[in-house]
Order: structure tokens, then sequence, then C-alpha cells
């Protein structure tokens, strides 16, 4: 009975906190319309901020709860919302997902930036009072901390519903969503109310934080903490993201869970303690299952911003092939831990292309794309490799399987979200992602089940050798660099074949309009699950390739935040593209592994220098984050600037002779040693980036000379007299064929008369 | 027996009733008009009927059978097609593309066999509708009127016994609205029934046989044009004075 209340009023009190990190979410999501995965994040680093001012610098603690609850974190929330979030107004879902995720991939990188984990000195959080008060009731000791954050959630729930209901500034907040024009017609101030709203969501989940952080009692870690109020994500569920009360009983629900089995499970079981986990997970995933279907609804949006034009099957085979030549040109001049990056960067490009098919083409979102490739390499690992030592070699067969159990595993997944909108499949995989990496991925002892033994993921750690298949063995550097591109390029053209298929067609029906979809007979269920088994096993056979690559996996390489990092950067480059989820792999992998070996480089080379670049390391950290943030600006991806780019060089015939006479100039002095490989990259990069945009601009000017600047249409007329040509752009555009006009200048000056 | 028959249908949104008691039908071969001022309930009636809007109460006859529990999909595929007020069109596929993927839709639930020559039917629709001028444009770069006549060859394209129109020629211009007036005539006279919600009442008044009139959710009127056109209630409640009828 001892322990039973003990625990309940822990879960109660956990629960309790849960729930203000979740109604955070709530009051962000029905105010500005942006599920803010880095909820967690702004709470870990509250937690972080209170730890410094309050036993780093040993404030007392009234001082350090007003200086991060009252000033730091709403003003974070703010400016999130007034550099960020704001300009995401007219994206589509996949785009705000992915902006929120970039600010929590980037609040993570600048906590692990400014507070060295690796710092010799463990950095304790203690309760509120110090870990030695406690409140007796009778018998029982509970501990303060409890009380107090067990009371803070229910003002926090009775706060929030009185603010709701019974505030005028409160119903405009509601109002926000429903109809912003409206309500700015109606005097209210949306973008006001909505950095309001940000900021006290922000405001709760730094709340949530500080009270969660010493109830898990553990040294403090920017990833857990961030992933730890994602459990709220699960209660906010319970609520469909709408109902408070609902969210309220949700996180109950969780915290006193979560306890019970800390409680009441046998210690033997050695599988509790990542069964305790991966309990919201769990939860998120049921309650997914649950959920009562989506009203389907039209496009929310009248015309996104995303604009993706597919390129020709024809155009897919050039580039396809140009890709090979020039992943050979590459590799003649590369050194071997050259070559092997760039193998890296293909099988990352390969599990990319995954989420190119799932979200680019269908518009669903695949949060965890590496754990489908954990569960393809476990296959392989368990069923898949023949020979031993060093002639162990993965088969055909192995590859095959593996693809077969994704997909399966993938439909699996995709289930409980077939019939939700994009955001809860993005959900479920997260869910799923983070349960494979704290249940599966755990599994590294044996275990029987039924008289089998058997371990799922063994002893940690994964040796995959590369592939033998048919007569071809493919162990050589060379030789599975290019299976890994000629693999990239032959999954990339048969999208592009797939895109153009009546099977492709149906699928940008059902992601541009589900609505229209449906009243055209469309089942979008089988269409969903297909095309989700398909983007899992590629995520399957991209994860097998590269931990072929890296020969040994442990459990880091299918990291969920790597997972987030890789659709962030996918999404960056243009998810509509083939080309950007090689952009993703390159940028990710190459890119980024080049620059942080280049600043060491330098770093030693000028060593009074040191520090400037040891800053440049870190920064390079939050880098890609930063870059996914921006996507708000440019929804279309980077791909579509730089195909711009491109076209301005096809279109003049001297720059692009330019450009590739160049290239091949610099290629040849680094093939022969002339200059060095650092050299090739600097100068490859201004080529293909500088030379086309100057150019591009000097060809531009001298074209322009002699030619008067267009007029624009309303100044014609004033500026200069109107010619004949103008009236029948003017008449094209009003429809006007049948208009005769006379051609003298009298009727010119009035053009309304036009349309009589 | 009509081919498509509302009884009592009741629509709440909160406190807020946007269909009361709402009884109409249509019969295969005519075209039936549903006018009303805006926030009458003529698009959520719409939703009713295609089962994207749960009702409150009442029942759905199509082709007498009672569809209110289907969901949309079923009862497309039962003849039932229509367009959108707010254009719901595929904006990433060109304007053949939008059209022929309804076709290929078809062909995926349709029992019939032989299944449609979708690239011929295609073409047919397309120069039946008027849209082979814009046929391989964006269908974003299109102008409204036009876009909304994409909406109508889409909804042509899977063969349906029934459309239902929502203001498919706002945005049109007025010689455009004359064709598309002969095109619906010449569709009914082929056996479709149709159901237009429309605010240009020279286009109601010269394809529709009969009427119904919506406000606030009820139906004032319902009968033939001409008795709807003098119906007092109707001229004060949408009308206004007969000399200012389109």
């Amino acid at each position: 009975m001892q322990t039973f209340l003990q625990y309940t009023i822990l879960g109660l009190a956990l629960g309790g906190a849960y729930f203000i990190a979740a109604s955070g979410l709530v009051v962000t999501y029905t105010t500005s319309g942006i599920f803010n995965f880095a909820q967690g994040a702004i709470a870990m680093l509250a937690v972080f901020t209170y730890w410094q001012f309050r036993w780093g610098w040993g404030w007392p603690a009234p001082l350090a709860l007003l200086m991060v609850l009252g000033i730091l974190a709403p003003l974070l929330g703010a400016v999130l919302y007034q550099v960020v979030m704001k300009n995401l107004r007219g994206t589509s879902e996949v785009t705000k997902i992915i902006v929120s995720i970039g600010v929590m991939l980037g609040l993570q990188a600048l906590a692990t930036w400014v507070w060295n984990p690796t710092s010799s000195t463990p950095r304790q959080f203690q309760k509120f009072f110090g870990p030695n008060a406690f409140a007796h009731f009778g018998s029982l000791r509970v501990p303060w901390h409890i009380i107090i954050s067990f009371i803070i959630a229910i003002a926090i729930a009775v706060g929030i519903r009185f603010l709701f209901v019974r505030t005028r500034s409160g119903v405009a907040m509601r109002a926000v969503v429903d109809d912003p024009e409206l309500l700015q017609l109606n005097g209210g101030r949306p973008e006001r109310l909505a950095m309001i709203s940000w900021a006290g969501g922000s405001f709760l989940a730094a709340l949530a934080g500080i009270l969660i952080q010493p109830m898990i009692g553990s040294a403090m870690s920017a990833g857990a903490l961030t992933l730890l109020v994602l459990d709220a994500f699960a209660a906010a569920m319970f609520g469909r993201l709408r109902s408070l009360p609902r969210t309220f009983m949700g996180a109950l629900i969780i915290g006193l869970t979560t306890t019970y089995v800390v409680a009441y499970f046998p210690s033997k079981w050695t599988w509790s303690s990542s069964f305790r986990n991966s309990l919201p997970m769990i939860f998120l995933f049921i309650i997914l299952l649950v959920l009562p279907q989506d009203r389907l609804r039209g496009a929310t949006v009248l015309r996104l911003r995303e604009r993706f034009r597919m390129p020709s099957v024809r155009t897919a085979w050039i580039a396809g092939l140009t890709m090979m030549i020039v992943v050979f040109c590459l590799k003649v001049i590369m050194a071997k831990t050259g070559v092997n990056t760039l193998t890296l960067a293909l099988t990352f490009a390969i599990i990319a292309l995954s989420l190119v098919l799932l979200t680019g083409f269908a518009g669903e979102i695949n949060l965890a794309a590496l754990s489908f490739g954990a569960i393809a390499v476990m296959v392989v690992y368990h069923f898949g490799i023949s020979g031993t030592g060093t002639e162990a070699r993965t088969t055909l067969w192995g590859i095959l399987l593996a693809a077969v159990v994704t997909a399966l595993v993938g439909a699996l997944i995709a289930l409980p979200a077939l019939r939700l909108r994009g955001l809860y499949l993005a959900l479920a995989t997260m869910a799923f992602g983070v349960f494979i990496s704290r249940m599966v991925l755990t599994e590294r002892s044996e275990r029987e089940i039924f008289g089998l033994k058997f371990t799922l993921f063994t002893s940690g750690q994964l040796a995959i050798p590369r592939p033998k298949i048919g007569p071809i063995d493919f162990n050589g550097e060379d030789a599975f660099l290019f299976l890994c591109a000629g693999l990239f390029v032959v999954i990339g053209i048969g999208m592009v074949y797939l895109r153009h298929s009546g099977y492709g067609r149906r699928l940008t029906a059902m992601k541009d309009s589900p609505a229209a979809s449906a009243t055209l007979g469309m089942s979008v269920v089988r269409l969903k699950l297909s095309i989700f088994m398909m983007s899992a096993a590629i995520a399957g056979i991209g994860g097998v390739m590269m931990a072929a690559q890296v020969g040994t996996v442990n459990s880091d390489r299918f990291d969920i935040f790597l997972s987030l990092a890789l659709a962030m950067i996918t999404v960056v480059g243009g998810i509509g593209y083939v080309s950007g989820a090689l952009f993703a792999g390159i940028f990710l992998i190459a890119f980024i592994e080049t620059l942080n070996l280049m600043l060491k480089k330098f770093a030693v080379d000028y060593s009074s220098l040191e520090a400037i670049f040891m800053f440049f390391i870190s920064a390079v950290t939050v880098l890609p984050a930063t870059i996914g943030i921006t996507m708000g600006k440019n929804p279309s991806g980077a791909v579509s600037d730089i195909v711009e780019g491109m076209n301005k060089v096809k279109q003049s015939k001297p720059l692009m002779i330019t450009v590739i006479g160049l290239e091949a100039a610099i290629w040849a002095l680094t093939a022969t040693e002339v200059i060095t490989n650092w050299h090739f990259v600097i100068l490859t990069f201004a080529n293909l980036i500088l030379v086309p945009m100057v150019g591009g601009k000097f060809l531009m000017a001298r074209a322009m000379r002699g030619v008067p600047k267009p007029v624009p249409p309303e100044l014609i007329g004033i500026d200069r007299p109107f010619t004949d040509e103008d009236l029948a752009a003017m008449d094209q555009a009003l429809n006007l064929d049948g208009v005769v006009i006379p051609s003298s200048t009298t009727v010119r000056e009035e053009p309304a008369n036009a349309s009589a | 027996m009509p081919l498509l028959e509302t009884i009592g249908v009741k629509v709440r949104f909160g406190g807020n009733i946007a269909l009361d008691d709402v009884s109409i039908s249509v019969e295969a071969g005519s075209v039936t008009g549903l006018i009303g001022p805006n926030g009458a309930g003529k698009t959520t009636l719409f939703n009713t009927i295609t089962g994207l809007q749960a009702l409150t109460s009442g029942q759905i006859l199509f082709n007498d059978k009672d569809v209110t529990k289907e969901p949309p999909h079923k009862r497309t595929r039962m003849g039932l097609a229509r367009t959108f007020q707010r254009l719901e069109l595929f904006t990433t596929l060109s304007v053949r593309d939008n059209i022929r993927v309804a076709g290929e839709i078809r062909n995926r639930w349709s029992l019939r066999t032989p299944k449609m020559d979708v690239n011929a039917e295609t073409d047919r629709i397309i120069s039946l509708v008027g849209l082979s001028d814009v046929a391989d444009r964006e269908v974003g770069e299109i102008p409204t009127g036009k876009a909304r006549v994409v909406e109508l060859a889409r909804a042509l394209m899977i063969q349906p016994t029934l459309v239902l129109l929502d203001e498919p020629a706002s945005g049109q211009t007025e010689e455009e609205t004359g064709q598309f007036g002969q095109l619906l005539r010449d569709l009914a006279g082929e056996g479709l029934g149709i159901c237009l919600v429309e605010h240009d009442m020279s286009l109601v008044m010269q394809v529709c046989e009969t009427i119904h009139v919506l406000d606030f959710g009820r139906m004032i009127a319902s009968g033939s044009a001409e008795s709807v056109r003098n119906n007092p209630t109707v001229i004060d409640a949408y009308l206004g004075a007969p000399e200012s009828v389109g």
C-alpha cells in the first residue's frame, strides 16, 4: 500500500509535468497551426540555462527561475515565432514539420556546443528545496518537489481553460487558427496573438523541463531531455491537439503507467527499463490507432508556395549517365578516404530517396528512415551473410529479404496513420524510431522466446560485409562505390518513371487534394500503404548499403536525430526531386565531413588562429539546422534554385562551354597532381556556383544593352505610348478576343472603352 | 423515382445549425438548381451528399439506396460526382493529366469491362467541354473560369449518373457561360442528372427545370423555375426585385 501510494503520487506529478509540456504544444498548435517539434528542445535548453544560473553561477533559485521562466523562455518563443514560424503561412504541412525539426536540432546542437557533454564534472540538477525536503503525511514521505509539480500542473490546467473560454484574448487565440483573415477584419491581430501563444508555449515547455529533470534523476543530457518531452506528444494526442481536459487525462495515464512499471515489474525482467522508456511511444502509437478518421478536407491553402517540376524520363537518363561519369572522374583523383566518404554519402542519398518517394510524391512523412535501415541491417546480419571472416559477403537474397521485411514493418507502422493526415504519420514514424532505438537496438543479450534463442542486436555491434551479387564481388572500395552510385541512379530513374505513370499521377492526386480524390472514387488506403511499403524498402536497402560501407555498425548509426537531420536536409535539397536526395547525402555526409576536415587542418596549420577555427568547427554542427530553418523562406528547396541557375547556363552556349571547359581543366590539373584535392574542391565550388552567377549577370547585361527596360503595365501609356502588342497582350489577359479596336491613338487614351 | 433524394437533412456545427430539415430531389436527365444567398448552406448540402460532411440527422438516398453511412469514395463508385466551389484541382498536374488521372482512378474501381480507354476518353471530354486550347498548360496557370471547367471535365471522366456542380460558372465570361449552359443541357439530354449551385441567375433560369431555394439552412421554396422566380419569399430573401434578375 505504501509503495502504491508513493508511486501513485510520483506518477501524478510526472503526469502533471507531461501535461504542462503538452498544453504548451496544444496552445501553439491551436493558434499557429504549427506542431512544435522543438518543444522538447526548448525544455532542454531551459533546464541547462537554469542549471547554469542556479548551480553554475550559484544564483538563488527565485532569481534563476524568474530569469529562465519569466524572461528567457517567453523571449525565445516570441523570437522563434517572429523570425521563423511566421514565414510558414501558406506552406505545406511537410515544410512546417521540417522547420520546427530544424529548430529542434539547432537548439540541441547549440546546447551541446555551450555545455560540452564530455566535460569532466557531471552536472547535478536538484529538486526544489534540495534533495532532502519532504512533506510528511502520516507515514508517507513525499518530496516537496513532487507536490509542487502537481499543484502547478493543476493551476496551469485551470488557468489555460479560463484563458481560452473566458477571456477575450483567449477566444481570439482560438479564432486565429480558424480564420486569421476574418479575425483581422474584425479588429483582431492574429500575428501578435500567435506570437504571444508561442511565448506562452515556450514558457510551459521550460517549466515542464525544470520540473521533470530532477524527477528522472539522471545526469543532464541534451539528447535525452529533448526526447523526454517528446513523451508529452503522446499526451497531446490524447486530446487530439485540441481538448485540454483530455490532454490532462492522457498525461496522468502516461505518468502513472510509467511509475507503476518501475514499481511493479519484476526486477529480473531486464527489458523493463527499456520498456519504461519506450512506453509513451507505445501509447502514442495506440492512440493513433484509435483516433477517429480525419474529416476529409480540401487543400487548406489554395496554392502552396512549393513548386516542383518533374523532369522527363529522358532527362533522368541523361542525369543518371552524367552522374556515373562524374563519380568515375572523382574516383580517379580521390584518395581512399575520399572514396569512402563519397560512398557513404551515396548510401545516405539512397536512404533519402525513400523520403523523396514518400514525401515528395505522396505528401506523407517518415521521420525515422534510418530505423527502417536498422531493421534491414538486422535481417541481413541474421539471414543474409554467406562465408566467414574476410570471405564474408552479404548475399543478394539477404538484401531482398531485408527489403521485404522492412516493407512489411513499414506497412505495420503506416497502418494507424492511414486514415489520418500527414502530421500523424510523421508522429507515428517518430514514435517507431524512438521505440527502435530504446527497445530493439538495446537488445544486446540473448533471449529465449518459446524455446528459441535469439539476440536481436548482437553485442551492440553488427558487422555487415559488402555484398557479392552473382559472380560480381563488390568488396573493393571502387566496386562498392560504383554499386552504390548505380543503385542510386537505377532507383532514381525508376522513381521518375513511376512519377510519370498512372500510379504516380494517382499519388499526386492524393497529395494535391484528398477531398477531390475521394470524390473521384479513390480509396487512399491501399495507395498510401503501397507507397509507404515501397519507401520503407528503399530505406532498408540504403541502410544495408550504409552498414556495408561502415563495416561494423552500432546503434548510434541509426539514431533518431540522424533520421531527423536527413529528412530535414532532403526537404532543404528539394523533396520533390531525385536530386534533392543526392543533395542530402552529399551535404550531410561529404560536405560536413570535408568542411570539418578542412577546418581541423587549418587549425593545425595556422595554430595562432586555432580558437577561431575551433569555433567554426562547432558552428558547423549547427549549420544543417540553420539551413533547415530557412526553409520557410524558400519552400521549394535548394535544388530548385540550383536548377534555375543551371537553366541559365543551358540557355547560353558560351557560358556552358566556359563552365565545362574550366571544370575539365581543374580536373585534369588535379589528376596530374599539379594541384591538390583541396584546391579541386574549392575551385569546383567556385566554378559551378560563381561562374554561372557572374557570367549570367554579364551576359544578361550585354544582351540588355540597347534593349530598353521593360515598362511595368500600369505605366504603359504614361512612360511610353501604347503599341499594338501591348493591346493584344492586354486583350489576351482580359479574355477580350472578339473585341475589335480601331487602330488609332484616340482609343488608346481610354483603354477602358475596349471592354464596353 | 428520383436519382437523388435527401430526406430531412440536418447539420449542426456546435450551436450553429447549417442545414435544417432539407429535403431535395434530383431527377435523372434533368438539371436541378440549388440557389440561395451566401452562407445558405448549399456547399454544406453538397458535402453531406458526397459524404465529406457527416450529418446530424436525416437520410440520403442515391439510386434508391440509403448511402447516409457510406464513405465518399463508395458513393462516387455508385455514380455520384461533383465539382468544388473552392477549386480542388491537382495543382501539380497539367490540365490534361488532371482529367486523365480521374479516368485512371475510375478504371481502378470500376467493375465494368472492358476498361475505359483513358487517353481516348480524355481527348473526347477535353473537346466536349472546350478545353483544347489549354489542355497542356499547368492547371495553376489557367484562368479561374477555365479551371472550373476542368473540374467538370474531371467529374465527367468517371462516367457518373449524377454530378453536383458548385458554382461552375463563376469566373467565366458571358460568352463562356452561354456555351456552358448549352453543354449542361446537352449532358442532361444524354440522361445525366445535374444539380447546379449557381449565382448567375440567367444561367440557372436558362437551364434548370426544377429549383430548390435555401436560406439560412432552410428550404424556403422549391418547384419549377417559373414558380420560383415569381415566389415572393424567394424574391424577398434572395432575388430582390424581379427587374434586377440577371
